[in-house]
C-alpha cells in the first residue's frame, strides 16, 4: 500500500489565489463539468477540476508544479458552464500568477511584480535610470537633426538594453530550473528537448488557441501581438548589433528594409493588443485580474509609446518626442527586465509545460 | 326487515354495445328474483340517479344493485342513506372493458358478476355505528420540539390537551442547542432557537396541562377512551383522553460502540457532545482545555453502515455545518475539515451547504477513514481513502468529531420484553444453566431497564410494534404518523430521523391525525385505511373455542383477551380488515356486510360449466385496495385477459378464509388465485401482515389439497403494487393457461 499523502493545507496559498483573481475559489463542488467542456483538456491527464481541488485545499507544491494550469489558454468555457459560478478559468489564471512567484528567481521579485505597492517600486528604477541618462549621459556632438539620442545616447542605451535582456534571461533560466525540478518531482516527465518541437510548432500556429470554445478574436490578437513582437525583437537585436558594430547609424531612412519591417511590426503589434484590449474589456466571461491587465497595457504602452515618439520625431515635436520616448524606454526596461516575474514569462512557462506533456495531447 | 331487491344496470360507456342487457336483466328478474329492475343508458347522470332514489324514497326498494362501474367510480353518485345496502357490480372495467364486446364469454361473465352482486346484497344488512360517549382529549408524550408544537396546535384547533413530559422542564433535546438550522432567508446561516418560547406558550396556555418530571404508568382502553394512568413526583393519576400522539424523539446512538472510529482516544468527541460544550461556552480539546486550530468531522458514524444504523440519519449532515459555523466563530484561523459519505442537506439547506462551501477554511471531501491514530502531542492522525484528492492521504487534526446518529426513542420494545423475560427466568430458571444464561442476557440487555414508554395493557405486549429500523411507524408512504396502535401517533424523531423544524411539522400532522381518531370513534366510524366505515366485527363467543389465532394475528392488537383465550373486541381500535374473520377457524367472525358466509354464497353463484363445455373458471380473491384498482387501471387501458376469471374483492387478502378454498374447488373451480400487496420488510399492505397471513393460510390448505388427488398448483398466490397494472393480464392469463393445461377439476359437477 503506498504511503498516505500527507495534507496540511497552506491557508495563505488559498487566500492569495482568492484575491487574484480566484476569489470563487472555494465554490467549486468538483461536478467537472469544466473538464468536460474544456475542448484542450486531455482525456489521460483532465483539467482544470483537479487542479482547482487542490488549489482549495491548499496544496500549494502540487498544484504550482503541475504542467496543466499552463495548458490551459483561458477561453473562459469553463467559466460560462460552471453550473456554481466558481470561474475555473480564473482561478487557473490566479494559479498561473502564483506559480511565475514561485519559482522566480530571485522570489522577492516575483511577489513585487503580483502587487500594485511593488509595481510603483520596480517602475522607480528604470524612471531614475532613464532621467539621470537624460541628464547627465555625454550626449555626442549635435548631429543637426532631430534624434533621440541628443537626450539618450545610443552608446548608453544599447549596452543597457543588452545588459537587461541578459539579466532577463538569466532569471528566466533559473526559474525554469526550478519549474522543470517542480514538474519533475510532481509527475510530468516528459522528455522537455525532443517535445519543444512539437510545442513551438503549436505555438507558431497558435492552434491550441483555434481549439479553445470562446473568445475567436482574442487568437487574432494574440497571434498578432506575438509575431509582430518577435519580428520587432529580432530587428531590433540586429539593429542593435549593427549599430555597436559601426555598420549602421541611426535613425535609419524610411525607407529602409529594415525600418519599413520594424514599423509594420509595430502596427501589427498595436493591431493586437486593441483586439485584447477590445476582448477583455467587452466579453464578461473573459477573465480580467490585475495581472493581466499590467502586462496587456505594459505591452500596449511600449506599442503606442515607441510608435508615438517616432511619430513626434518626424512631426518635429522636440519636447513631446524625448517626454513621450522617455515613458517608451521605461516601459520597455519593465517589460524586458521583469518579464520573467510577470505575465510576459507564460512564453516561457507554458511552452516548458507545453513541451513536457507533448507526447500526452 | 324484509329484503326489498332492486336491480340497476347501466348500458353506458359501452356496456350496452358489449352486454346483452337485456339477457341480464332476465338474470336479475327471474334466476335472482329482483322485483324491481331497471336499466338507464347513463345511471350515474341525475336521471339515472333520480331512478334509484325514487323507488328508495317510495319504499319500493331497500337493497340497491348497481351493475355499472367499478365501486371506485362515481361514488359521490351512488351514495344513499347508511340504513339502504348498496352493492356494486363492476361490469365496465372488469367486463366491456377488459372483454371481446358481444361474445359467449363475456355475457357470461357478466351474468355471474351479477348474480354474485345480489346474493352479497341479498345477505348484507345495514351498518349501525356503534357510538359512545367519547373524550376529545389527546395526550401528547414527550415535551420536546414535536411534543410541544403537537400540543399547541391541537390546542389551537379547540382540543385539550395533556403533554407529558419526564424531564423537569419542556424542551427536549432541541432546547440543548446553541443554535439551530436555518430557518430563514436566505438560509445560509445558523438561527437563534425559539423553543423556549414555544415552551412557554405550551405552559400557561389554557387548553394544555402539563405534567412534567411524569412517566406513563399504564394506557388501557381504545381511540376516544383511553384510560392513561400518570405517576409524577410519587403521586397516580388517571386520565381518559381520546387519542395519543408519541413524540418521545431520540437519543444519540451509542459512541461506544464506535471504537473503530477513533472513540476512546482524548481528543475524539461526538457531535452531540460538540453540541453540548458548544451551548456551555467555547469548543475545546478535552485533554490540554485549549481551543482547537484543527478540526476534522466524520460524517456517517454508526449511520447508514449495516453493523450499526443501517439507515441515514438526516440530521448529521446539517449539524455538522452547523457546528463548522461554531468552530470558526471561536477561531478565525481554525480549518473544519468534513469527510463524508455523501452530504445530504435537503431543499432549502442546500444554501447552507454552499454557504459553508463557500468558506475558504472549510475541507469538505468523500472519503472513508482508514485509520486514526494519536500522536504524543495528543493530536490525531486520520487516514483517509477514496478521497476526492485522490488516493489515501492523512490529516493531522486537534479534535475529532463523530457525526453519529438517532435512535428513535422507541426501538427498545423488543429488547425490553428480552429483559423481562431473562428477569424472569434468572428467578424461575429450570437449570443451573438456564440460570446463569439468563444473567448473561440480563447484564447484557441492563441498559433497557425502565425504558418503557407507553404501557400498553394491550394483549399484544405493552409497546409500539416497530419496523426494521425501530421506527413505530407502520406505513411509511401512504399513511405517515401511523403506527400499529389505533388512535396512536406518532411525531418528529421517534418516526423517522429528522430535525427539529421537521419534527414541528410533523407535529402538526400527527396531531390532525389524532383529532380525526376521535373525531371519527365519536360517529362509530373506522379510522384510514377505511375511512368512515361504519361496520365491525361482530363475534358469536357461544362457540368460541379459545384458540386465540384472532387476538394473535390482529395487526393492530385491537382484541384483548379474558383469562380464558376468550377475544375481547375493542371496536374503536379495529380497522375492519377482517384478518381475524379470516383467522378463525370457527367462522364466529363477521361484519354485517362482509362475511365468511357472504363470500362463500358468491363463489356458489357462480355458474360452472360442464367439462365437456371446455369453459374452465377460475376465482381470483384480490386486495380490494391494490390490486383492485391495478385491474380497473388494466380495465380504463383497455387491456384483454382470460374470461375465465372471476373476481372477488377483499377488504384485505389476511381476511381470506381458507373454507372458501374449499368452496371454490368442491363447485368444481378449476383455479383459484389469490393476488395481493408485497409483503417484506417493505411492505405494501395496508393492513401491515395480510398477504403473509394469506399465503401462510395457503401453504396449510396446499397439503389438503394434495390429499384430495387435486393438485396443489391449481392454487396460485401472486403480489402485486398499485403501479403493476399492466403485469396484470398477463398474471392472470398465465396463470389461465397453467390450469387449461392441467385440464378440468375433476370434482366438477359431484
Amino acid at each position: 500500500m503506498a504511503t498516505a499523502l500527507k495534507i496540511e493545507p497552506d491557508v495563505t496559498f488559498i487566500e492569495h489565489v482568492m484575491k487574484s483573481g480566484g476569489g470563487e475559489l472555494k465554490k467549486c463542488y468538483q461536478c467537472a463539468t469544466c473538464s468536460t467542456v474544456c475542448s484542450l483538456s486531455m482525456d489521460d491527464a483532465p483539467f482544470p477540476r483537479g487542479q482547482i481541488l487542490k488549489a482549495q485545499w491548499g496544496m500549494k507544491e502540487q498544484v504550482l508544479s503541475d504542467p496543466a494550469i499552463w495548458l490551459c489558454h483561458n477561453c473562459g468555457d469553463c467559466n460560462v458552464n460552471c453550473p456554481r459560478g466558481a470561474r475555473p478559468g480564473d482561478i487557473i489564471g490566479a494559479l498561473r500568477q502564483a506559480a511565475i512567484e514561485q519559482f522566480a528567481v530571485p522570489r522577492f521579485m516575483g511577489a513585487l511584480a503580483g502587487s500594485l505597492r511593488g509595481l510603483a517600486v520596480l517602475l522607480l528604477l528604470p524612471v531614475l535610470l532613464f532621467l539621470a541618462v537624460a541628464l547627465w549621459a555625454p550626449k555626442p556632438a549635435a548631429p543637426g537633426r532631430l534624434e533621440f539620442a541628443a537626450v539618450f545616447p545610443i552608446g548608453v542605451l544599447e549596452p543597457l538594453f543588452f545588459a537587461v535582456c541578459g539579466l532577463a534571461a538569466l532569471a528566466f533560466a533559473s526559474s525554469m530550473a526550478r519549474f522543470v525540478r517542480a514538474l519533475r518531482v510532481s509527475g510530468a516527465t516528459g522528455p522537455i528537448l525532443p517535445g519543444l518541437i512539437p510545442a513551438l510548432r503549436e505555438i507558431a500556429a497558435h492552434s491550441r488557441f483555434s481549439k479553445c470554445g470562446r473568445g475567436g478574436s482574442r487568437r487574432l490578437g494574440h497571434l498578432l501581438v506575438f509575431w509582430g513582437f518577435l519580428g520587432l525583437a529580432l530587428v531590433g537585436t540586429a539593429v542593435g548589433v549593427a549599430t555597436m558594430g559601426g555598420w549602421l547609424s541611426t535613425p535609419l531612412a524610411l525607407t529602409n528594409p529594415l525600418k519599413v519591417f520594424a514599423n509594420v511590426c509595430a502596427a501589427v503589434i498595436l493591431a493586437g493588443c486593441i483586439t485584447l484590449l477590445v476582448w477583455r474589456a467587452t466579453d464578461p466571461d473573459a477573465a480580467n485580474t490585475y495581472f493581466d491587465w499590467l502586462f496587456l497595457l505594459t505591452l500596449t504602452g511600449v506599442a503606442l509609446t515607441g510608435s508615438g515618439s517616432e511619430l513626434l520625431r518626424l512631426a518635429g515635436a522636440a519636447g513631446a518626442m524625448y517626454a513621450v520616448y522617455f515613458v517608451h524606454l521605461v516601459l520597455v526596461f519593465a517589460l524586458l527586465l521583469y518579464a520573467p516575474y510577470s505575465k510576459f514569462a507564460h512564453l516561457v512557462s507554458r511552452t516548458v509545460a507545453m513541451a513536457a506533456t507533448a507526447r500526452k495531447s | 326487515m324484509p329484503k326489498k331487491l332492486g336491480v340497476y344496470i347501466c348500458t353506458g360507456c359501452t356496456i350496452g354495445e358489449a352486454i346483452d342487457t337485456a339477457q341480464l336483466a332476465k338474470v336479475a328478474t327471474r334466476e335472482c328474483k329482483a322485483p324491481t329492475c331497471r336499466m338507464h343508458p347513463f345511471l350515474c347522470g341525475p336521471e339515472g340517479c333520480d331512478l334509484i332514489r325514487k323507488d328508495v324514497a317510495d319504499g319500493t326498494v331497500n337493497t340497491v344493485v348497481v351493475a355499472a362501474c367499478s365501486a371506485r367510480a362515481k361514488t359521490d353518485a351512488f351514495t344513499f342513506d347508511p340504513g339502504i345496502v348498496l352493492e356494486r357490480v363492476n361490469l365496465r372495467e372488469h367486463v366491456a372493458w377488459s372483454q371481446a364486446a358481444r361474445e359467449e364469454d363475456t355475457q357470461m361473465l357478466a351474468e355471474d358478476y351479477l348474480r354474485m352482486g345480489v346474493v352479497k346484497a341479498q345477505k348484507s344488512e345495514p351498518s349501525e355505528p356503534l357510538t359512545e360517549e367519547v373524550s376529545r382529549v389527546l395526550l401528547v408524550v414527550g415535551g420536546g420540539a414535536a411534543g410541544i408544537t403537537a400540543a399547541l396546535e391541537a390546542a389551537a384547533a379547540g382540543y385539550e390537551v395533556v403533554l407529558v413530559e419526564k424531564e423537569p422542564q419542556l424542551g427536549g433535546f432541541a432546547a440543548t442547542l446553541r443554535k439551530r438550522f436555518p430557518i430563514e432567508a436566505p438560509y445560509d446561516a445558523p438561527a437563534a432557537d425559539g423553543l423556549a418560547l414555544k415552551a412557554q406558550e405550551a405552559t400557561y396556555h389554557s387548553k394544555i396541562r402539563v405534567l412534567t418530571s411524569a412517566r406513563i404508568v399504564k394506557i388501557e382502553g381504545q381511540p376516544g377512551m383511553f384510560d392513561v394512568a400518570v405517576e409524577r413526583e410519587g403521586v397516580a393519576s388517571t386520565v381518559r383522553v381520546g387519542a395519543i400522539v408519541l413524540a418521545t424523539g431520540w437519543k444519540p446512538y451509542d459512541a461506544t460502540r464506535l471504537a473503530h472510529l477513533g472513540y476512546g482516544l482524548a481528543n475524539v468527541i461526538t457531535n452531540v457532545e460538540l453540541e453540548r460544550m458548544a451551548a456551555r461556552g467555547p469548543i475545546v480539546r478535552p485533554s490540554d482545555g485549549r481551543v482547537p486550530d484543527r478540526v476534522l468531522f466524520l460524517q456517517c458514524a454508526g449511520s447508514r453502515d449495516p453493523a450499526h444504523l443501517s439507515y441515514c440519519s438526516a440530521v448529521c449532515c446539517m449539524a455538522t455545518l452547523k457546528h463548522a459555523t461554531y468552530i470558526h466563530e471561536q477561531n478565525g484561523r481554525a480549518k473544519v475539515y468534513i469527510v463524508y459519505k455523501d452530504m445530504r442537506t435537503p431543499g432549502l439547506n442546500e444554501r447552507f451547504y454552499r454557504a459553508a462551501q463557500d468558506h475558504p477554511l472549510n475541507f469538505l471531501t468523500k472519503g472513508e477513514l482508514a485509520s486514526i491514530a494519536e500522536l504524543p502531542s495528543k493530536d490525531l492522525l486520520v487516514t483517509l481513502r477514496d478521497t476526492m484528492v485522490g488516493g489515501e492521504v492523512s490529516l493531522e487534526a486537534d479534535l475529532v468529531v463523530l457525526a453519529t446518529g438517532m435512535v428513535p426513542n422507541s426501538a427498545d420494545g423488543e429488547a425490553i420484553r428480552a429483559l423481562k423475560e431473562a428477569e424472569a427466568k434468572a428467578v424461575r430458571g429450570e437449570t443451573e444453566s438456564q440460570r446463569a444464561e439468563a444473567a448473561r442476557r440480563q447484564d447484557e440487555l441492563r441498559s433497557h431497564k425502565g425504558t418503557e414508554i407507553l404501557h400498553l395493557a394491550y394483549r399484544q405486549g405493552p409497546d409500539l410494534p416497530v419496523l426494521r429500523h425501530g421506527f413505530p411507524e407502520s406505513h411509511f408512504i401512504c399513511f405517515p404518523y401511523e403506527t400499529r396502535r389505533t388512535g396512536i401517533y406518532a411525531a418528529g424523531a421517534v418516526r423517522s430521523p429528522m430535525d427539529t423544524e421537521h419534527a414541528e411539522r410533523d407535529a402538526l400532522g400527527a396531531a390532525l391525525k389524532a383529532i380525526q381518531a376521535v373525531e371519527l370513534a365519536a360517529h362509530g366510524q373506522a379510522v384510514h385505511p377505511r375511512a368512515g366505515d361504519l361496520s365491525f366485527p361482530s363475534f358469536l363467543l357461544q362457540r368460541c373455542t379459545q384458540c386465540k389465532r384472532c387476538t394473535e394475528e390482529c395487526p393492530f392488537g385491537s382484541l384483548d383477551e379474558d383469562e380464558k383465550g376468550t377475544p375481547k373486541p375493542n371496536p374503536h381500535r379495529c380497522r375492519r380488515c377482517g384478518i381475524c374473520m379470516g383467522a378463525c377457524p370457527e367462522r364466529i367472525i363477521s361484519f354485517k356486510n362482509y362475511s365468511v358466509d357472504m363470500v362463500a354464497s358468491m363463489i356458489k353463484a357462480i355458474e360452472v360449466p360442464e367439462e365437456d363445455e371446455e369453459k374452465p373458471r377460475i376465482v381470483v380473491f384480490m386486495c380490494e385496495n391494490d390490486a383492485y384498482p391495478a385491474l380497473d387501471v388494466a380495465g380504463f387501458r383497455r387491456l384483454r385477459y382470460h374470461p375465465s376469471v372471476r373476481v372477488i374483492p377483499l377488504r384485505c387478502l389476511g381476511s381470506l378464509n381458507i373454507v372458501w378454498i374449499a368452496d371454490a374447488l368442491s363447485r368444481g373451480v378449476d383455479g383459484v388465485m389469490l393476488i395481493g400487496c408485497k409483503e417484506g420488510d417493505d411492505y405494501e399492505c395496508h393492513f401491515i401482515r395480510g398477504s403473509q397471513l394469506a399465503k401462510r393460510r395457503v401453504e396449510n390448505v396446499k397439503e389438503t389439497l394434495q390429499r384430495l388427488r387435486l393438485e396443489p398448483e391449481r392454487l396460485h398466490t401472486a403480489e402485486l403494487s398499485i403501479n403493476e397494472w399492466d403485469k396484470l393480464p398477463a398474471m392472470i392469463d398465465e396463470f389461465a393457461g397453467r390450469v387449461c393445461a392441467m385440464g378440468a377439476n375433476p370434482y366438477k359437477g359431484m
